[in-house]
């Protein structure tokens, strides 16, 4: 009906009429109810009972108090494996980086020599992100034994991931305008890569890096846990123990490296900005 | 020096972008190339780099047809074709003195120039360019700090590190205040002079075409509509260029 005097009294767009603006309101409820029941269903599926927390919050208290004062005497004895630690992250980088580098380079449309090698290496990238950096050190432990050492190839590996494709994007939103310049001036390819795409994105790739240090020695202390050595192990060999005054000192430790590391690698990237 | 006949590109879709393009360019010379958006300037200088493949014609450098070489030949004979931007193209991270130096690249072994950066002379030489576009104080500022107008003045001399005999500018002055502008074109026709340059560059400032051209080439629907020295161009030839484009 309203439509016949259109002209003269145009309807404002978005304004629906009596029926549209039920339906609105009937979806929005629908949405609003399924909200709350997946809620609802996470509280049930991770058998959420907050009075157990309250009743049993004394535990936790007694479990703390014969963790202090935390037992310094101990300090020396965790100087090896803090090292290992630190050093399964920065060897798990470096393997990262070196893999990573050659990757993403095919994997940046830009630069890629051909569409298979692109999608290949994006496939390559993509599997190593999505196995977690545990179940590459599963693998790597039943080829090279247990230890440190397939702690730093599970984190090299599974480093890749998410090296190869920030790479990948680094070069890709690269300003090419300075790149034709060079290879017009006759300079090889070769040449314009060290000359002109390396120092262009160098600062960049490191700053990249170093955030993955910072990652990669959060993940190291988690690998410990499960064999691979430095203060992760350790941590767990004391739980098991009952000796709760050095797994204090041990988490002190852990802290400072972590906040260190994040630090060092924040203060870096600013540097190289 | 450059001299190209019977130029002509078609693209696939059919468009004629350029017809029977014809000009000269001697050593020594500045040449501009007026015509308006759309025209065939850029297209011209693309086809002379061989960015872009001619349908057909020749590009004589020297004693040289571009048009018939290709790969590694090709690399070697564009070593005397440098060319200038509107934008000045440089790697911003590194100093201004490597971008200078960067453009003496294709003329040194490629294992040398991967490790071990260029030779000392080729610095020294780096830094007489600098000098002669006057900005031999600022060799060790990093690229990326200039403004627009010295960034184009490293332009120059990273060019000027080719040893070009050709020296091809797209519109060098188009992102410039009128004084840069005035210093960049002042530049060329000096180089044009002193070096036996034969330049030639493509501009939309009419003023200053006729301020420092030798000789003006009139472009419009990819074929010549003047080719003559500056002071017989008239005006009413120039705006002929542009009143057709808008038709």
């Amino acid at each position: 009906m309203n439509l016949n005097v259109a002209p003269t009294a145009p309807q404002t767009v978005g304004e629906p009429n009596g029926w549209g603006r039920a339906v609105t309101i009937a979806v929005r409820c629908v949405l609003i109810l399924l909200s709350i029941a997946v809620v609802i269903q996470a509280l049930i599926v991770v058998e959420a009972r907050p009075q157990d927390l309250i009743t049993g919050v004394s535990g936790m208290a007694d479990l703390i108090r014969r963790a202090m004062p935390p037992d310094f005497s101990r300090l020396p004895s965790t100087f090896w494996p803090t090292l290992q630690t630190v050093d399964i992250a920065l060897f798990g980088t470096l393997v990262g980086v070196v893999i990573a580098l050659p990757l993403a380079l095919l994997a940046a449309a830009n630069m890629t020599p051909s569409r298979y090698a692109y999608y290949a290496s994006r496939a390559i990238i993509g599997l190593t992100r999505a196995v977690p950096d545990l179940v590459w050190a599963l693998l790597f432990v039943t080829a090279v034994g247990l230890g440190p050492f397939p702690g730093g190839l599970a984190l090299g590996v599974h480093s890749v991931g998410m090296l190869g494709r920030l790479f990948a994007e680094t070069i890709e939103h690269m300003d090419m305008a300075p790149i034709h310049a060079l290879e017009l001036t006759g300079a090889r390819r070769i040449q314009v890569f060290c000359h002109g795409i390396v120092p262009t994105i160098l600062p960049s790739l490191l700053g990249i890096s170093l955030y993955r240090l910072d990652e990669n020695i959060r993940s190291s202390l988690v690998l410990g846990f499960v064999g691979a050595g430095g203060i992760g192990f350790q941590l767990l060999t004391a739980m098991n123990l009952f000796q709760y005054q050095e797994v204090s000192l041990l988490l002190i430790i852990i802290f400072v490296i972590v906040l260190t590391a994040e630090r060092l690698s924040a203060a870096l990237r600013e540097r190289l900005a | 020096m450059l001299r190209v006949c019977g130029l002509s590109l078609r693209y696939p879709n059919g468009k004629v972008a350029l017809a029977d393009f014809g000009l000269t360019v001697e050593a020594g010379e500045l040449v501009v190339v007026l015509g308006g958006n759309g025209s065939g300037k850029t297209t011209l200088l693309r086809c002379i780099t061989r960015t872009l493949k001619p349908t057909s014609g020749e590009i004589w450098l020297g004693n040289t047809d571009l048009c018939a070489l290709a790969g590694e030949k090709l690399r070697r004979a564009r070593l005397e074709l440098a060319m200038v931007w509107q934008h000045a193209s440089l790697v911003r991270r590194s100093s201004v003195l490597s971008n200078v130096a960067n453009g003496a690249l294709g003329r040194h072994s490629t294992l040398r120039t991967v490790f071990a950066g260029l030779p000392a002379e080729e610095l020294e030489a780096a830094r007489r360019h600098l000098a002669d576009v006057g900005l031999a104080d600022l060799a060790e500022q990093r690229a990326g700090t200039l403004s627009g107008g010295q960034a184009q003045r490293v332009a120059i001399a990273r060019a000027l590190a080719q040893q070009p005999r050709v020296l091809l500018a797209d519109e060098p002055v188009a992102s410039l205040d009128p004084q840069a502008a005035e210093e960049i074109m002042r530049l060329l026709q000096r180089l044009a002079r002193s070096e036996r340059i034969a330049v030639l560059c493509v501009l939309h400032q009419v003023e200053l075409a006729y301020t420092y051209a030798d000789r003006v080439v009139g472009i419009r629907q990819g074929r010549i509509a003047f080719d003559l020295p500056c002071a017989q161009v008239s005006r009413e030839a120039v705006r002929g260029l542009y009143i057709g484009e808008a038709a």
